[in-house]
């Protein structure tokens, strides 16, 4: 016994030896994926977390509300089609060059030209530089959301890109690919794709920046459930992924962490292929979203007593958002409804076998595909469930007679607006992606999706998205599963008021994790 | 010629033909995995024209001989061409990745050899008595369990309950080593920073037992196995009639016969564990091969498949080249045969 108190004590030495005293402040937190550092080619969680503190965009989403505020830009004025923004004229890059209005069109043309990432969002888009610090975009068509859809358009450093293109790399990807060259608050100190990445703070930003800020941020990746609790429990992590399985989450809340939360962006959506019988008809589809528990749905997602990583839904659209209904109007399971509606569906429910698929890797998903099955039964209805890798199911939904009969997606409004969530969704114009596998073809839809891009004014938007979503509800192509909410579990040494104060919340997946407006703190 | 060399020019010349069709055999099979690797390379937002450009720049609408011609060419001019789940080289993610997965299980098939065979011999010796009782449970249970298992178990167990070794990562995050050769244990010398040196070993500490585990279980059972067998041999009866001493016996006479099919397998198993340590790897984070490897797969990321099944068939056979010479060497036989029939 004595020995073995020896060795630990000789290891827990060891151990102190080999483990300097920090002596600035770090945050350290983990993503599955490999963070993009490319700013033109972002698209996904990690890669926004970088893009938001490495670069920054004309505008900001409003902390509490919605709407954008100016950032880099000033002020701007709109003018049908035409957005002109001017400048703040105190803001330089990392490298020290100034940041202009040339930086602000070699942005958006590199993004056009890389054609990665959210890209898309500025297909129609054209930026001249009128002078020094005033920039005009011109688009093909009056598009409400451009404004917000600015967040998503990260201001590079033409001149050190440029110094470092080359004939065969024009627009700098390779350097992109591993540097900064951004106005962020947070210079790239290293990059490996397979490990971390790690920032630190710039010490020439336009913005104050917090003493208690972290000085150095370590972005890992990949990182098992097993190793980020032990990392926690250990005092070497700082905020664990939202990807942590619910019981990981709540056995680390239960051991002390704290949990953070973001919400108001998205949803789980159940999609219905309205191509195929029997969903093709609305009856059929109306019994199958009224037999469907959602307040089991939620328990299954619930982490602790307060805290889930979902709320009840509403409707198509998520609470907070445009067009949404108040957050008291929940969706409800109705048996006798349901039983309604399927004595007016043309197809006999003896004769269904519907497919239930769920991806592969997201197991949660099984979870809804057995709950589905369960409930469906009850109406009498069988079905089988299968299982789909991303890979293959994106390859299925391109046409509506592979697409399953029931498809399960986390879908997310990359702007934070509704036409970024909706749009892709429904839009008759866009049928057989990754995000409308309901294949729906409806006038009514297609006219209040035109009329939310159209605007001008906000209340017309609301009112657009307001009808859009009487009207789905109406057509149920999809069952409203929850609003989704990403619960993220955190050492109590940072405090990140975006993400635990809901007036401070962005409204935008990721922009809560500003690193800027976190605080470090001695426990 | 001498029949090592001709065993080394003969193993050189199958390696070539191995490597041609392990590249011809991964290079179709990778195409059938299901999945569009631009449009999983791009993200789900994707247009289907820049999905379109992507595969036109990768040759995909191409047929699959003219695929493995523009593959072969680029291979000839050193080029793996572009990763597309890390944006940068293939070339350079494996010269970054590889040293850390060599430095692994490197270390883990040292504790196979060191560990291992001392356990075979110490079993063989003691044959039906309680230290081969011992021996045959305790390898039979790091046999029976995976090694991601162990590293689990071991996690928890070193680093959770007992905090006594690092639970990720390959050196503490406050040494700023410079990477020259991509081993930290020579880098960190190579620096003359001794400190770090010792930080780098105690990271591969659990690691590298827990790869190693199922291997110094089967080392020792094979060697324990050969042993035993060697010890009915009638020359080994001779020695203990003549009155050798018994530790004698078991050293020169019954282990060195008995070493060559444990060397052998001992081989396969290093070289093996190359491509087996994603799941240590992914425990520990550490930033490995292997874990690079495993997720390229997933997304279909053709380029890097390609280099990565290289790269550890490559080392497969240099592993394998490396133990047939070793065997020819400790095995009279062949080293003084005049026809290298190994």
């Amino acid at each position: 016994m004595k020995k073995t108190h020896l060795l630990a004590a000789a290891m827990t030495a060891a151990t102190a030896l080999t483990s300097p005293a920090f002596t600035q402040s770090v945050l350290r937190l983990d993503e599955v994926a490999v963070g993009e550092l490319d700013p033109a080619k972002a698209s996904d969680y990690a890669d926004s977390i970088l893009m938001f503190n490495v670069y920054d965009t004309l505008v900001l989403p409003t902390q509490g509300g919605p709407g954008s505020e100016p950032h880099l830009a000033e002020s701007w004025e709109v003018d049908g089609a035409t957005y002109t923004f001017n400048l703040r004229d105190d803001v330089s890059f990392q490298s020290g060059n100034p940041m202009r209005a040339a930086d602000v069109v070699f942005s958006l043309e590199r993004m056009q030209a890389l054609g990665q990432g959210l890209s898309h969002l500025f297909g129609g888009v054209k930026a001249e530089a009128v002078d020094e610090h005033t920039v005009r975009f011109t688009l093909d068509e009056p598009y409400a959301p451009f404004i917000a859809s600015l967040v998503r358009l990260p201001i590079v450093d033409q001149t050190l890109v440029e110094a470092n293109a080359t004939e065969d790399d024009p627009w700098g990807e390779e350097f992109l690919s591993a540097n900064a060259a951004g106005t962020g608050a947070y210079t790239v100190s290293s990059h490996n794709p397979q490990d971390e990445t790690v920032m630190a703070v710039s010490d020439s930003y336009f913005l104050p920046i917090d003493d208690h800020a972290p000085d150095e941020v370590r972005l890992r990746y990949s990182l098992e459930a097993a190793t980020v609790r032990t990392l926690l429990a250990q005092g070497e992590h700082d905020i664990a992924s939202q990807w942590l399985p619910p019981e990981v989450i709540r056995a680390l809340a239960e051991d002390g962490a704290q949990l953070l939360t973001e919400s108001g962006t998205g949803a789980f959506y159940i999609k219905l292929n309205t191509a195929r019988p029997p969903l093709d008809d609305v009856n059929c589809r109306q019994a199958l979203a009224h037999a469907f528990d959602y307040g089991t749905a939620l328990q299954m997602v619930a982490i602790t007593d307060d805290v889930s990583s979902g709320s009840a839904s509403t409707g198509a659209i998520p609470v907070g958002m445009f067009g949404a209904n108040p957050a008291d109007e929940v969706l409800e399971r109705d048996m006798d409804a349901a039983r309604e509606y399927l004595a007016d569906c043309p197809y006999a429910p003896e004769d269904w076998n519907l497919e239930i698929s769920w991806i592969a890797e997201v197991p949660l998903e099984e979870r809804f595909a057995l709950l589905m099955q369960a409930n469906f039964a009850e109406l009498g209805i069988s079905s089988s469930i299968e299982t789909l890798p991303w890979a293959l199911f994106t390859e299925r939904v391109a046409s509506p007679e592979n697409t399953p009969n029931i498809s399960q997606i986390f879908v997310n409004a990359v702007t934070g607006d509704p036409d970024t969530l909706l749009y892709g969704m429904y839009h008759s114009s866009t049928p057989g992606t990754w995000q409308s596998p309901e294949y729906l073809d409806d006038a009514e839809v297609d006219a209040a999706l035109e009329a939310g891009r159209r605007g001008p004014g906000e209340e017309e938007r609301e009112e657009a998205y307001s009808n859009l979503n009487d009207r789905l509800m109406e057509l149920a192509p999809t069952i409203y599963g929850y609003d989704r909410q990403s619960v993220f579990a955190a050492s109590n040494r940072v405090k990140v008021p975006a993400l635990s104060d809901p007036e401070m919340a962005f409204g935008l997946d990721g922009m809560g994790f500003s690193f800027r407006l976190m605080e470090m703190v001695e426990e | 010629m001498s029949p090592v060399l001709r065993i080394l020019s003969r193993r050189l010349g199958i390696s070539v033909i191995v490597l041609i069709g392990v590249s011809m055999l991964i290079f179709a099979i990778a195409r059938v995995i299901p999945g569009d690797p631009a449009r999983i390379a791009l993200g789900p937002n994707a247009t289907d024209d820049q999905v379109a450009a992507i595969r036109a720049e990768m040759h995909l609408d191409e047929p699959i001989v003219a695929q493995y011609g523009y593959f072969v060419a680029d291979v000839l001019r050193g080029d793996l061409g572009e990763s597309l789940y890390t944006n940068r080289r293939v070339t350079t993610d494996i010269a970054e990745f590889l040293p850390a997965t060599l430095e692994l299980v490197i270390v883990a098939g040292f504790m196979m050899v060191a560990i291992g065979l001392p356990l075979g011999i110490l079993a063989a010796r003691h044959r039906g008595r309680w230290p081969d009782h011992v021996v045959r449970v305790l390898t039979l249970l790091t046999v029976s369990a995976p090694s991601f298992v162990w590293a689990v178990i071991l996690m928890l167990l070193f680093s959770f309950y007992l905090p006594l070794f690092p639970v990720a990562g390959r050196l503490n995050d406050s040494y700023d080593i410079a990477r020259t050769t991509g081993f930290l244990t020579v880098d960190t010398l190579l620096a003359g920073n001794f400190a770090a040196f010792i930080d780098a070993l105690h990271h591969l500490i659990l690691p590298a037992i827990a790869l190693a585990l199922s291997g110094i279980g089967q080392a020792a059972r094979l060697t324990r196995a050969n042993m035993v067998e060697t010890y009915d041999k009638p020359y080994i009866e001779m020695a203990q009639a003549f009155g050798f001493f018994p530790s004698r016996i078991a050293r020169r006479y019954a282990f060195k016969p008995s070493l060559i099919p444990s060397l052998t397998i001992i081989g396969l198993d290093f070289a093996a564990m190359l491509g087996n340590a994603f799941l240590v790897e992914a425990v520990f984070a550490w930033p490995g091969l292997s874990r690079y490897g495993v997720a390229v797969i997933l997304r279909k990321d053709l380029n890097a498949i390609m280099g990565t099944v290289l790269v550890i068939a490559l080392t497969f056979l240099v592993v394998n080249i490396i133990v047939d010479l070793l065997i020819a060497f400790l095995n009279p036989r062949i080293r003084h045969s005049t026809r290298a029939t190994s």
